[in-house]
């Protein structure tokens, strides 16, 4: 025990510094989000039946894919750190484990998990769910380091990169097409019973008065841990990812080097070979499960899918390729965001031109609104990449300096997340013009797609380019450091808060970052809806109320989110009179 | 005549630490000049503000007369860098990391080619053609970083710690470089904390403390009659603790 003992709180140590910074933050952010979510899974423990189930096979699945978003998962204790130490696997695998549970997303999990004590059948099981809840939370995260593991020694092969990216893009779309079904259909008790058997249901099961669901998950969590620590010992000094390179650089101008350079990075380097298979492969398969209810409607719509998740998974490009940017502050005039936007539109472009294409012939259309979307998402994902990747920022690590996690490009991996969140949704925006026209007046929506896409492409592209030149040095600074240049020289980079106390300031980015949603969906458009008289809409929950709660409902969640903002103001305003 | 490179009050803050504080240095045209300082002395903060990697809180670095900030330019046209632990565009060869960067220079195609030949047979890089940058070592990562600064012909070189963790052979090869260059009338100025070194290469130098210059000139005046290292522990005034041994060994 005692080296365990030792990694928590070497781990709590290394949290407690990182809780001050920038990452402070994020991590508040996504422990707020994360606890929203908690409460709706307790609450669907109490509606019974497989509901709680399913939540937690969410959960589960949450926990696997998670770090293919946000740079690998948590690496604050790294197996690289004890290699010296000469520790059998087993037992640094055994310490590790037990670090994994302090962090913000276990907490937020074993929250979620107290539904197992809600859902106990008799007084009995409640006390079983105690020792469910923390066997669950083990068979969560050892799944979690055992799927990052794996995919880590995938990602020293391009097959491996390819392979891992279809099937994490597969279990994506799947994943998200499930919940649409669930609500578009609103089957409530129509869960799929093998949901209640997948380890994650365990717990349930146990608190249900199936015991020897407890022991099975002992045994499950033996079992990866067994298998953790053979794959950590792979893991501890692991060649970097690359493959080699041959082909003779033909390119005879500048922007034309920074094309070449970027293609062949491209196409070199695993971790980006497996952001575009998963993007591809999330696009076809969220595109095509419908085709198991015998509906094609959605097929065409995979190429435009996999256009915003490709930008949602190239967003930080800069940050990225790091440091490196110092090559392009030394030579002025040189355009390297030009050159990123061509390579870019080179590299997604034709795949989704091909996708597109393909897939509207098989349905026989709609061909001009997905022609139009296609048009659209190009230019505006080319323009907006290098754009929100020199405004938002997330200073990576260097690739020479990378661990044996392929996944871990920056250590602010909250940050990381919200960013491909953000360019999720601009993206789209980018795409709505066109679709909109064509969805009204045809063809005529290709031509604004065309010229909307021409427009995001050159004038995003501009203002990238700009902001480069303006804030080269500082941007270069964030990256070698991780830190934000102080004073002046912030100016421009995102809106800076004054000074105030760290309980104040999460509640100033919570109430700003989450301020609308009460304020919007859960008020105003719910608000609408009722007036409207149309009820159960997806999750405006004042549409699902008794008659006469609706109105207090929706008008509650309005004054929530403006109480959200204006306590936000009120307490920036206060900050910035003090000093 | 111009100098080579002229630094004026350059200062830098991060936070509450005072990392530069207004530095003046001039490095005379066709000198070779050593700038030496303890770890977090400010020796590569300063090296990044004359150049225009860093935007200084205060001062101004000019660059044969050509302001680094405002005739960003001219100046950068002038003066090729080696910064120190900044990454390269991994994925390349190291011939396609020069062809690419001689294009971002706006260099022709077939001189791009000539001299990065040249420059990979020189700094013995040749026989790793197939290498990506990324696998290189410590010491070839110094030479194709050396290689990117000499490409352009510029008439200054700013070299962050060319020496670190390079083997002594590449370190002869590039020994044998940096004294060419001089000869041929360029003006070096480089980093480092190996006194030996600097003595060896340079003829002038200027000594780092804490933010300040703390002497710098014609090596021989700074030095006066005793050796550098001597001279340079006086100068930062070491503590007592290099006596100490440890208790338990």
């Amino acid at each position: 025990m005692a080296v365990a003992v030792t990694m928590v709180r070497m781990k709590v140590a290394i949290l407690r510094h990182s809780a001050k910074g920038q990452r402070g933050g994020t991590m508040a952010m996504g422990g707020t989000l994360g606890l929203v979510l908690a409460a709706g899974t307790i609450y669907l423990a109490f509606l019974g039946g497989d509901w709680p189930a399913a939540a937690y096979a969410v959960w589960m699945l949450g926990w696997i894919i998670g770090p293919v978003f946000s740079g690998g998962g948590d690496e604050t204790l790294r197996p690289e750190f004890f290699s010296l130490i000469g520790l059998p696997a087993r037992r640094m695998a055994a310490g590790l484990l037990v670090s994994a549970f302090v962090g913000v997303a276990p907490v937020i999990s074993l929250v979620a998990l107290a539904g197992l004590v809600v859902a106990a059948t008799t007084p009995v099981n409640a006390l079983v769910a105690v020792p469910a809840m923390v066997l669950q939370l083990a068979v969560f995260v050892l799944l979690s380091k055992v799927a990052v593991a794996l995919l880590g020694i995938a990602l020293r092969s391009r097959a491996g990169a390819v392979a891992a990216g279809v099937i994490n893009g597969a279990v994506l779309a799947f994943l998200g097409q499930a919940w649409v079904f669930a609500v578009a259909f609103g089957q409530g008790g129509q869960i799929p019973e093998f949901v209640r058997y997948l380890p994650s249901g365990w717990g349930l099961l146990a608190v249900r008065g199936e015991y020897p669901a407890l022991a099975a998950m002992a045994v499950l969590i033996v079992l990866l841990l067994a298998a953790w620590a053979a794959l950590l010992s792979r893991r501890a000094g692991a060649s970097r990812p690359s493959a080699r390179g041959r082909r003779p650089m033909r390119a005879a101008t500048g922007r034309g080097a920074v094309v070449a350079k970027e293609l062949r990075t491209w196409s070199r380097d695993l971790v980006r070979n497996h952001q575009l298979t998963f993007a591809l492969a999330y696009g076809v398969f969220f595109a095509g499960a419908p085709l198991v209810l015998g509906w094609t409607g959605m097929l065409p719509w995979a190429a435009p899918i996999f256009i915003i998740m490709a930008a949602a998974m190239t967003a930080n490009v800069y940050g990225t390729d790091g440091t490196v940017l110092w090559l392009a502050l030394m030579t002025p005039g040189s355009s390297d965001v030009r050159g990123r936007q061509l390579a870019w539109l080179v590299t997604v472009g034709p795949v989704a031109v091909l996708v597109a294409v393909a897939f509207t012939l098989v349905t026989g259309g709609p061909w001009a609104l997905v022609l139009a979307a296609v048009a659209a998402l190009l230019g505006g994902a080319a323009g907006l990449v290098p754009l929100i990747s020199v405004y938002g920022l997330v200073p990576g690590t260097d690739p020479q300096r990378r661990t044996g996690n392929p996944l871990r490009t920056s250590e602010d991996d909250g940050a990381l997340t919200g960013l491909a969140y953000l360019t999720l949704a601009l993206v789209a925006l980018t795409g709505a013009p066109a679709v909109a026209v064509a969805a009204l007046s045809g063809w005529w929506g290709v031509l604004v797609g065309l010229v909307t896409g021409v427009l995001c492409y050159w004038g995003f592209g501009l203002l990238a380019q700009r902001r480069l030149a303006a804030q080269g040095p500082e941007l270069l600074h964030l990256m070698r450091t991780g830190r934000r240049p102080d004073g002046r020289a912030a100016a421009g980079a995102s809106y800076k808060l004054p000074d105030m106390p760290k309980v104040q300031r999460a509640i100033v980015i919570t109430g700003v970052s989450f301020g609308a949603i009460p304020l919007i969906p859960q008020g105003v458009l719910a608000a609408v809806f009722i007036s409207d008289g149309r009820l159960r809409q997806s999750w405006f929950l004042a549409t699902y109320m008794p008659p006469g709660l609706r109105w207090p409902v929706a008008i509650g969640f309005m004054v929530l989110g403006l109480a959200m903002y204006g306590v936000s103001l009120w307490l920036v305003q206060r900050a910035k009179k003090k000093t | 005549m111009t100098s080579a490179l002229e630094i004026k009050g350059l200062a830098k803050t991060f936070g509450e630490n005072v990392a530069v504080d207004h530095v003046d240095l001039t490095v005379p045209q066709g000198s070779f000049y050593g700038l030496v300082g303890q770890n977090g002395a400010g020796k590569t903060t300063t090296l990044s503000m004359a150049v225009g990697l860093l935007r200084p809180d205060a001062g101004t670095a000019r660059i044969f007369g050509a302001d680094v900030w405002s005739d960003p330019a001219r100046a950068k046209q002038l003066v090729g860098v080696l910064p120190d632990g900044l990454a390269l565009p991994e994925r390349l060869t190291g011939r396609e990391v020069l062809t690419y960067l001689g294009l971002l220079r706006g260099l022709s195609k077939d001189v791009v080619a000539e001299r990065a030949e040249e420059l990979l047979s020189v700094l013995e890089l040749d026989s790793a053609e197939k290498t990506l940058v990324i696998e290189y070592s410590t010491g070839m990562r110094k030479k194709i970083g050396l290689a990117t600064a000499l490409l352009h012909a510029p008439r200054l070189l700013v070299l962050d710690e060319p020496f670190e963790a390079v083997d002594p052979v590449s370190a002869a090869t590039i020994k044998m470089i940096l004294r060419g260059f001089v000869a041929g009338g360029g003006s070096i100025v480089l980093s480092s904390h190996v006194m030996a070194l600097v003595e060896q290469l340079c003829d002038h130098v200027g000594v780092i403390d804490k933010g300040r210059v703390a002497a710098a000139g014609p090596l021989d005046e700074v030095r006066g009659s005793a050796t550098l290292e001597d001279r340079f522990v006086d100068l930062v005034g070491a503590g007592s603790t290099a006596a100490r041994g440890l208790s338990w060994l």
